[in-house]
């Protein structure tokens, strides 16, 4: 019901894509992982985004902790999963390879550093814009302490 | 001798922008989820009315395109909006400063010297 | 905050006629109490304003900003009327009889 709720809003989106380009720089770390410790090649990652209320007051955090819903105004967003991809690893004959199979194919994760790296960006885009809004607000705020004077 | 009503219509006009900029903020924090569609905030016909809060209600946004994964914010709108609306709430500020020190010359016009 | 000590002096009343409790409504002493009341209210909505924001996050800072504007300016306005009926009553009083 007020700017501070939307600092709370875009903070959330901040965070959210912070830990999407977490993610995404993982799978790119991995890109050539043929060994992990549960055995298999390295298995990408997505992160879920699903829309969360924001509390940023003492009372809404009070309603929230007693299971009151707040209202349908103040939507941030939030990670909610952070989903394993689960295709089949990608096959690469290599027959020298230390983890290659009988036939000589190594099992590779389905990690496409292109793919990635526009996923980055598109993170880092949607994390700027959050910025971007909370400066605005922080400036509203500002004007609006003014009129006191 | 009542100064209830100064910067009244000003004041309503700050608080629709307040909501609005709420629900710029979650297009913005939404861009990348899936399914989520741009929100909006009916215009007010009538900032005269004294009621501070009156409902304002939040409304879809028409006749945005839905990408594959059902999300239609365009961040480019978004973007838009934001400057707007911040220029528009800077500028009602300002035109409150002007109305309050009118009203305070016009009572200080009126001091024994 | 009561205003009530800063114009008590100047309420008239008695045999001079000017007011009294017991006739209409725009008596001298009536309007200054009704504008005591209004003032004070202002004050009471800033404050209520401004303590619902701090405490409980609920509202505008716009809005807070306005009442607390509106409550100065109500006082200032009161101080004005009151100092010019203070120096018509002194002016009066000069006049020889």
């Amino acid at each position: 019901m007020s700017l501070f709720t939307a600092i709370s809003i875009s903070a959330s989106g901040m965070e959210a894509q912070r830990s999407r380009a977490e993610v995404i720089t993982e799978n790119l770390a991995n890109a050539d992982t043929t060994r992990t410790p549960e055995g298999g090649p390295y298995k990408r990652k997505d992160t879920v985004f699903t829309t969360a209320p924001v509390s940023w007051s003492f009372s809404d955090a009070l309603s929230e902790a007693s299971g009151q819903t707040l209202s349908g105004q103040s939507l941030g967003v939030t990670v909610s999963d952070i989903s394993i991809d689960d295709r089949d690893p990608e096959r690469r004959y290599i027959p020298g390879h230390p983890d290659a199979d009988a036939d000589g194919y190594v099992a590779f994760p389905r990690v496409d550093p292109a793919e990635e790296m526009v996923d980055l960006m598109s993170a880092s885009r949607g994390y700027q814009a959050n910025v971007a809004a909370i400066s605005a607000v922080k400036d509203m705020i500002a004007r609006s302490i003014d009129l006191f004077r | 001798m009542t100064l209830d009503r100064t910067g009244l219509q000003l004041g309503n006009f700050m608080s629709y922008l307040v909501e609005r900029q709420q629900v710029i903020a979650s297009n913005i924090a939404n861009v990348d989820t899936p399914g989520y569609q741009t929100r909006d905030v009916a215009m007010p016909i009538d900032f005269a009315s004294a009621i501070e809060d009156a409902a304002i209600s939040i409304v879809e946004a028409p006749n945005l395109p839905s990408r594959n994964d059902g999300n239609n914010v365009s961040i480019d709108r978004e973007a838009r909006l934001l400057a707007e609306n911040t220029m528009k709430f800077n500028l009602s500020a300002q035109l409150i400063r002007g109305e309050l020190k009118n009203i305070r010359s016009a009572i200080e016009e009126g001091r024994l010297s | 905050m009561n205003l009530t000590p800063v114009i008590k002096p100047f309420i008239v009343s008695g045999s001079n006629g000017i007011s009294g409790p017991a006739t209409s409504g725009t008596g001298f002493s009536d309007i200054f109490n009704s504008a005591v009341n209004q003032v004070e209210g202002a004050q009471e909505t800033a404050k209520s304003a401004a303590m619902d924001l701090l405490a409980d996050g609920k509202g505008d800072v716009h809005n807070v900003a306005l009442a607390t504007q509106r409550a100065e300016l109500s006082l200032e306005l009161f101080q004005q009327v009151r100092n010019k009926f203070v120096s018509a009553y002194q002016e009066i009083m000069k006049m020889p009889m």
